[in-house]
């Protein structure tokens, strides 16, 4: 098992209470829709956003096949709407 | 000046933007012609949903933003080989109706090499894949503004 932190950001920090990074246990060599499963598990009030949240590994967009390196920065978050 | 020497700035600050200070960082003796797209706080929306707004509040992943802003001054000069300086800067917080937000500015030496579409595209690319959300602060409550763009692989 590898305990990994996620950085959250906007509708997702607030929904997790406020915080700016969550941390969860996944089984080595996870992929970025196993990450999905266990934040949804774990935190049930960001379940709804794991349908269209956006995950990054190493400030990189990264897909649901991704696997996660060790030690790789992670962030999740919705739809940017900068400008 | 080789194009590699050409000055390019990606910001996400908290600071007033400062157009004259960002435009003489971009501009170069052979510069002639600058676009500037600058968006801004609108307080009182008639299209679509009207509403008003009271203020936005503006938060960035700091350093994968700044990243993203150089890969699109990046994809720019790909598109806009003739592109001189590129300056691509973001403002976070809590801003007010009436205030600049987000500025991308380009120069080139003459305004018929592309410096119109290059803005265009600048501040197009930025909605898509710059990481930057604002909440929506009205008279009768607040709400999160979320993109509709779902990036590609590789983007």
């Amino acid at each position: 098992m590898t305990r990994v932190k996620i950085l959250l950001f906007a509708t997702l920090r607030e929904r997790a209470g406020g915080a700016k990074f969550i941390e969860l246990n996944l089984p080595d060599g996870a992929t970025v829709q196993a990450l999905k499963m266990q934040v949804a598990r774990e935190y049930p009030a960001l379940e709804q956003n794991m349908r269209s949240v956006l995950t990054t590994i190493n400030r990189e967009y990264a897909f649901d096949e991704a696997t996660l390196p060790d030690g790789a920065e992670l962030a999740m978050f919705p739809p940017v709407s900068g400008g | 000046m080789r194009p590699s020497d050409h000055p390019t700035i990606f910001q996400i600050t908290e600071d007033e933007l400062d157009l004259n200070a960002l435009l003489d960082s971009i501009t170069l003796t052979s510069t002639g012609a600058v676009a500037i797209f600058t968006g801004m706080v609108r307080g009182v929306t008639s299209r679509g949903e009207a509403h008003e707004t009271v203020y936005l509040e503006y938060e960035a992943y700091k350093p994968m933003a700044e990243s993203k802003m150089k890969q699109v001054a990046d994809e720019i000069r790909e598109r806009w080989p003739t592109i001189e300086g590129i300056a691509i800067v973001q403002r976070i917080g809590r801003l007010y109706p009436r205030t600049p937000t987000v500025l991308i500015a380009v120069t080139a030496a003459h305004r018929d090499t592309g410096v119109f579409d290059a803005a265009r595209y600048g501040i197009d690319r930025l909605k898509e894949i710059v990481p930057v959300w604002k909440k929506e602060v009205g008279p009768n409550g607040e709400e999160w503004i979320e993109g509709d763009y779902i990036p590609k692989a590789g983007e």
